[in-house]
């Protein structure tokens, strides 16, 4: 069973604080989550809510319903009943039929001295309301605000228990999932990039903010000491991306964040790493567009963008992390991807991925450096000598080999040159990667996939809606009759793609569905463009909003 | 043989490249002058990086006696590219040489930020006010007045003035020579190779095709080498020095200040290079 939370109120009111202390706190009493928030492109009021879905086994993705409401002001109250079940629980801070009354403010401040404890008192009465002990939401307390001091600690404390006491009468309305089968930590999906690419031996984060990328790149930063890592906030994105050039091709293991718009900017530089055969990895989180779009929402409508961005043609690599572990992966896997071929590689994420919070197994955070392929050479080096992979040896300026590296279409030995029998050779060198990277593309991956007759196919972070789905129509068999053989195929790898490995595991079905958060079913057109796919229906959302699975039924079946 | 042919069997490292410029353009004094640099300055070119953009100057790496590294990067971009080669090994010696389209008119932001840092970067831009690649429209730098093709009216913007802007912005080192000086321009990067922080060196050189109006005879007529008596520490000496444009243009180090390097306040950087092993 599980259970869905959500906090709403205005941005600044600490409508995230309660929700963190909540993650944390469930995570560590074995409880499995998933978060998700839902906010506004502003730094005070609107409308924001956080959601923290619990359950006694794995929580894949977020709900639209809501189990337990905590309303901190109007607004959130008349947007958000009716996303309320039935047999739910609203807790307000005012008077309103159907609500239980609690004032948030004026407890924290009676309580804590401070009205910016309400969100204290917010998670006690989420712990009264579900039946838990709220002594374990006041361990965590302790350790959050341990460096605060003891007083801090204490008033704390206080407001979470008589958040707690004041729902008393109402505690058991809702029940709780059980505790205790989750595995006690939890990471969110920005974390888990960043810890990917600081294990991998990353050396030099370069960036200019821009949402919902900046997640990424704080994170990075909160890693940058423990990992020997320079974090540059560039004056541009351009800068961004020719600082990762300058830095690749001087060795250090370097990476960029970024959104849509910025990384429109950085086309040119993007060449450049092609032409230079340079190993930049760039994380651009998804938001919708086009221009500045939905600057907090999510979406996932970059993918043509980024496989086809840059002008002239060279290979690259685009991976598409499902959830916070293979964030972890997927981001190690770019990195050594990018050196082993000796060119750029994407992690192509979005703002629902980047920001939601799970709990997984602990991802390693011990070194693990990729190989950066590089060779000590002498005063014959050439740079890019041809090859039959494609891949030539690499050293790095500073030993005994020289270096020199040209954007104009350039010799062997770097320089540059206008005879158009080197620049064929020359062309056909980088091509000639495509062949290894095709061959090492990393398959879909399958579930329930083997006897389905209906196929999901999906692609990044719809991977934990969609395997939801599946589950409830298999076991469930809510809202279809007769009940579907439905599978899934996820691809974490999106370009280059192994189409006879693509058409194999797709094999023959009744109905492929694709499922994407874009308009045009931009993989699916990716899947018929390489042959693997011929015949598929295409399921789109671009409201801003991730897919969950009931969404995903429903449409299903009334499709 | 096509030409196209001759030029791809004509380029190799390990041998003078010929070069694509006019004869009598002022990069060939340039050339010289950087080759002279790095050796007086006592720099092994293995542990050198030349970083460009786009241009005619911008090919200079390629023309260099001797093979050095070099990273011949997008138009405008020398300084953010030259600036992760820094970040990512700070032991290299790193020479941005490149033109004034490059440096004042597309990558004008990344200068900006670039002396902000004062990152150790040794900036030398060939100034000859005006676009030569593109075959002769007006530069950030070509005097208010000047008829192109493209500004046939006449260029209606005032020009840039570098030296005033960094020395304004504070960069620790900000100089001008000019090609027609076969001693001065040498020493003056050697002195710019000196400092640790962010050097600036504007190089006043003629465009032999299309500048008609500041030709060889023009600068030689009006640049004025800076006296003995000289401070260059005296900001606001020098940023009326740098403001001196007309029947005289004031030469040498205007401008020097002691600033620590990026680099240096960078405690990542302080066990060794990123890029090491």
């Amino acid at each position: 069973m599980d259970t869905n939370i959500r906090i709403a109120g205005e941005a600044g009111q600490g409508v995230q604080t309660a929700g963190d202390l909540l993650v944390e706190a469930f995570s560590a009493m074995g409880l499995h989550l998933l978060s998700s928030q839902s906010y506004m492109s502003r730094v005070r009021g609107g409308l924001n809510w956080f959601d923290v879905r619990i359950g006694d086994r794995e929580v894949l993705a977020p709900r639209e319903d809501v189990d337990l409401l905590i309303a901190l002001h109007e607004d959130a109250l008349t947007h958000l009943r009716d996303t309320v079940n039935p047999d739910g629980l609203i807790v307000y801070d005012g008077e309103a039929e159907g609500t239980v009354a609690l004032h948030f403010d004026g407890v924290a401040q009676e309580v804590g001295g401070q009205v910016i404890m309400a969100n204290a008192v917010a998670a006690g009465a989420v712990f009264g309301v579900l039946g838990y002990d709220v002594a374990e939401l006041v361990d965590y307390l302790g350790s959050v605000f341990a460096k605060k001091g003891a007083e801090v600690v204490a008033a704390n404390a206080a407001c979470a228990r008589r958040g707690a006491e004041l729902m008393a009468a109402h505690a058991g309305r809702l029940q709780g999932p059980a505790p205790g089968s989750g595995p006690r930590t939890s990471v969110d999906g920005a974390r888990a990039v960043a810890l990917g690419a600081c294990t991998a031996g990353l050396k030099l984060a370069a960036a200019y903010p821009m949402s919902p990328s900046t997640a990424v790149l704080n994170a990075i930063a909160g890693y940058s000491e423990q990992f020997g890592i320079l974090v540059e906030q560039a004056e541009d994105e351009i800068a961004a991306i020719n600082i990762i050039c300058g830095a690749t091709y001087a060795g250090a293991p370097a990476m960029l964040t970024t959104s849509g718009g910025g990384f429109a900017l950085m086309a040119e530089g993007l060449s450049l790493a092609g032409m230079l055969e340079l190993p930049a990895v760039i994380l651009l989180a998804m938001r919708p567009g086009p221009a500045t779009g939905l600057p907090t929402r999510t979406g996932q409508e970059d993918l043509r963008f980024v496989i086809s961005a840059g002008h002239g043609e060279f290979p690259r690599f685009v991976f598409a992390p499902g959830d916070v572990t293979q964030a972890y992966a997927l981001t190690r896997h770019a990195l050594a991807v990018a050196h082993e071929y000796q060119t750029p590689a994407f992690i192509l994420t979005d703002q629902y991925l980047v920001d939601l919070h799970a709990t997984c197994a602990p991802l390693e955070a011990a070194p693990r450096p990729i190989d950066r392929g590089l060779v000590a050479a002498g005063a014959d080096y050439v740079r890019y000598a041809l090859t039959d992979s494609g891949i030539s040896p690499r050293a790095i300026p500073g030993g005994d080999a020289i270096v020199m590296a040209d954007s104009d279409e350039h010799t062997e030995d770097g320089h540059v040159t206008e005879d158009l029998s080197v620049r064929v050779q020359m062309v056909d060198k980088r091509l000639r990667k495509e062949a290894g990277m095709c061959a090492a593309a990393l398959p879909p991956t399958a579930y329930r996939a083997e006897d389905a007759d209906t196929l999901l196919v999906c692609w990044g972070s719809t991977y934990g809606a969609c395997r939801e789905a599946v589950d409830l129509l298999r076991d469930d068999g809510r809202g279809t009759s007769p009940r579907p053989t439905v599978g899934m195929l996820h691809f974490g790898q999106v370009w280059p793609l192994n189409a006879d490995a693509v058409r194999a595991a797709i094999g023959r079905r009744e109905r492929v569905v694709v499922i994407e958060g874009n308009a045009r079913g931009q993989f699916a057109s990716v899947l018929r463009e390489i042959g693997a796919l011929t015949d598929c229906e295409t399921m789109a959302k671009y409201d801003g909003l991730p897919f969950t699975a009931r969404e995903i039924v429903r449409r299903l079946s009334h499709e | 043989m096509s030409d196209t042919q001759m030029w791809g069997a004509g380029l190799r490292s390990d041998g003078p490249v010929k070069p694509a410029w006019c004869p009598g353009c002022g990069n060939y004094a340039i050339v010289k002058a950087v080759d002279r640099a790095l050796d007086e300055a006592g720099l092994d070119r293995r542990r050198v990086v030349l970083v460009s953009g786009i241009g005619q100057a911008a090919k200079l790496p390629h023309y260099v006696s001797r093979p050095v590294n070099f990273f011949n990067g997008l138009h405008g971009r020398a300084v953010p590219a030259a600036t992760g080669i820094k970040l990512a090994n700070h032991t290299l010696e790193v020479i941005i040489t490149s033109g004034d389209g490059d440096m004042y008119g597309e990558g004008g932001n990344h200068l900006l930020h670039a002396i902000r840092r004062n990152i150790g970067l040794k900036c030398f831009v060939h100034n000859n006010q005006i676009y030569g690649l593109t075959k002769g429209q007006a530069s950030p730098t070509s005097d208010a007045g000047t008829h192109t093709k493209l500004q046939a009216y006449g260029v209606a913007a005032q020009p840039l003035n570098p030296l005033a802007l960094a020395i304004a912005e504070g960069a620790s080192f900000v100089a001008r020579s000019f090609t027609g000086l076969p001693d001065h321009l040498p020493q003056t990067m050697v002195a710019a190779l000196q400092q640790p922080g962010f050097a600036l060196l504007d190089i006043l050189q003629p465009c032999i095709t299309f500048n008609k109006l500041n030709t060889f005879k023009w600068y030689q007529d009006r640049v004025r080498p800076l006296g003995d008596d000289y401070d260059p520490t005296d900001r606001l000496r020098a940023l009326e020095t740098a403001l001196v444009w007309g029947d005289e243009i004031p030469v040498g180090v205007l401008y020097r200040a002691d600033r620590p390097s990026y680099e240096s306040k960078l405690p990542v950087l302080a066990s060794g290079p990123l890029a090491a092993p």
